[in-house]
């Protein structure tokens, strides 16, 4: 083999370019031993707008096609339309396609039990399983990977890995819980592939995680942005500086919309020392489909050469302009088990143009990440109230250990918001002032609309690893 | 119904390409005997799915995802 040392790479990116170097200098100290390039995958991820176009249709062709071959479900989807595979000649043909929703896969799950006929292979072809989350009471989604498909999903977590600069060199722990929920299990698949040492951590107790990012000279630490926060306080109470004594120089994170809040990044990087990357993903797609880069600009980067991300007026379904947001539909190119097109997600996002970040990648970006979801919306006294735009007031206020929001009805009539606050244990004195100040900035961010900030006890507050859940809506349901 | 000589974007394959595509081929027929020991077959199979991967992400034409 020899004679293959010192051949020219011809796996380049469109300009013969392989990208550029990812900066040597970084958080805490750690050297980063490899820095070839910034790209995963150089080729596809700088390609020029118009191959990247055709580079979709060609694979929204193949994935329709295969759709209708192999699953009942979307056969009968599209005859019920009256479209199939020739009808995809442009790229903008998608919109011919029929959506696809949550409801339709849970009703073809219990229609023909367990999986639907939404499958495109038998069962025993898969290699693994999982369920979604199931957060909010409702029939979980069943899904099953080949190996393929697993290998893939691996994949587009390298994408964001790598861009966000973890390298075969760093140790990565993972503070996940690993079960039926897929969460970061394809993240941990991922940096076996890169080559890191990869820590799970499943059975630990938070403060046994603490000791052990420690101990084990971590470098990257994985979790949702409430746990990385979660474990930082940890951090605090058992007298152990993370910035002075840890050697975490990126964390990543995933699962809440908080990751892409600025300053719920700044408060994860005042703990750590290293700088936190947000990356977004779904059981449905069973990956990421966006991540930060290097360079952050402001939101996570579309994987456009894998997915095609639409961005729609809820009400209408229109196209919305760069800039503004809509729902998010997703097509997925990766997934042959069960193929995913015209997704509705419900998630609330804004797209802005790849070249608002200067790395070279041009998949577009999602500006200000996962902004909510369409249906958490609350309509209180006239004012729309998201639960992520609360949050990111919270969350100006470092003083602030943990919050909840709660949405009450008084004497039947008029609506109520209220946000109850736990103040780290140090910080007590300082809730006069924090509590009128906190009161003016929600006010101020939601047209005059008033909220009651409340004290809440030490501890009193419920604590999450994975989905944070902190809006409790006490209204009557009708 | 794989293009051994140009990638989805209709470019030659390089060199590097071609070979990736050459041995996901051979370990693609390799994985589908029915003769060999499992040892092997399950590791070829590995083995041919990440080459899957690489061929796939470069827009190397290497068929639908599902295909084991
Ligand atoms: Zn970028």
């Amino acid at each position: 083999m020899d004679s293959d040392r010192g051949r020219r790479s011809t796996l380049r990116g469109p300009t013969g370019n392989p990208g550029p170097l990812a900066e040597a200098a970084e958080p805490n100290g750690v050297t980063v031993t490899s820095t070839t390039t910034a790209f995963w995958n150089p080729k596809t991820e700088t390609l020029p707008k118009d191959q990247l176009r055709a580079l979709q249709l060609h694979r929204l062709q193949r994935l329709v096609a295969h759709a209708y071959e192999n699953s009942p479900f979307h056969r009968r989807l599209y005859d019920a339309a009256k479209v199939g595979p020739d009808s995809i000649k442009t790229l903008d043909d998608i919109r011919r396609l029929p959506f696809m929703t949550r409801e339709d896969w849970m009703a073809c799950q219990a229609e023909k039990p367990i999986f639907g006929d939404l499958i495109t292979r038998p069962q025993s072809d898969a290699i693994r399983y999982h369920l979604t989350s199931g957060t909010s009471g409702r029939q979980p989604l069943r899904v099953l990977d080949s190996r393929k498909d697993w290998s893939w999903i691996t994949d587009m977590w390298c994408y964001g890995f790598w861009g966000f600069g973890v390298r075969p060199s760093d140790t990565v722990f993972f503070a996940f819980s690993y079960g039926s929920f897929i969460g970061f299990w394809g993240a941990h698949y991922c940096c076996e592939k890169l080559g890191c040492l990869t820590l799970a951590s499943g059975n630990m107790t938070t403060e046994q995680r603490v000791k052990q990012i420690v101990e084990m000279g971590v470098t990257v630490v994985c979790a949702t942005p409430t746990y990385a926060l979660r474990m930082g306080q940890a951090a605090e109470k058992m007298g152990i500086d993370l910035k002075k004594e840890g050697k975490v120089r990126r964390v990543i994170v995933s699962g809440e919309p908080a990751g892409s809040i600025p300053a719920v990044k700044s408060m994860i990087e005042d703990m750590w020392g290293g700088k936190c990357g947000d990356t977004a993903g779904m059981t449905e797609i069973g990956t990421i489909m966006i991540f930060e880069c290097d360079h952050q600009p402001g939101g996570p980067h579309i994987i456009e050469d894998h997915f095609i991300e639409e961005v729609l007026d809820p009400e209408t379904d229109e196209p919305q302009a760069y800039g503004d947001s809509g729902e998010r539909v997703v097509t997925s190119f990766g997934r042959g088990f069960i193929p995913l097109i015209r997704y509705r997600t419900k998630d609330l996002v804004r797209k802005v143009p790849h070249d608002t970040c200067d790395c070279g990648r041009t998949g577009d970006i999602f500006e200000g990440g996962i902004l909510g979801r369409v249906d958490d919306m609350k309509l209180i006294r006239g004012t729309n109230v998201y639960p992520r735009a609360v949050e990111a007031v919270v969350r100006e206020h470092s003083e602030v250990e943990e919050f909840q929001i709660i949405v009450s009805r008084k004497d039947n009539v008029q609506d109520e918001i209220s946000v109850k606050v736990e103040l780290k244990p140090d910080q007590q004195d300082v809730w006069p002032r924090l509590s009128a100040q906190l009161g003016k900035d929600l006010a101020d961010a939601h047209e005059g609309l008033r909220f009651n900030v409340e004290l809440a006890n030490q501890g009193e507050l419920p604590r999450f690893e994975l989905k944070a859940k902190r809006l409790q809506d006490l209204r009557p349901q009708h | 119904m794989t293009n051994d000589t140009k990638d989805l974007l209709g470019n030659d394959l390089s060199a590097d390409e071609r070979e990736l595509l050459e041995l996901y081929q051979r370990t693609l027929t390799l994985s589908r005997r029915d003769d060999l020991p499992p040892v092997a077959t399950a590791n070829v199979k590995q083995a041919m799915v990440l080459l899957w991967n690489a061929c796939n992400d470069l827009a190397i034409d290497c068929g639908v995802p599902d295909c084991d």
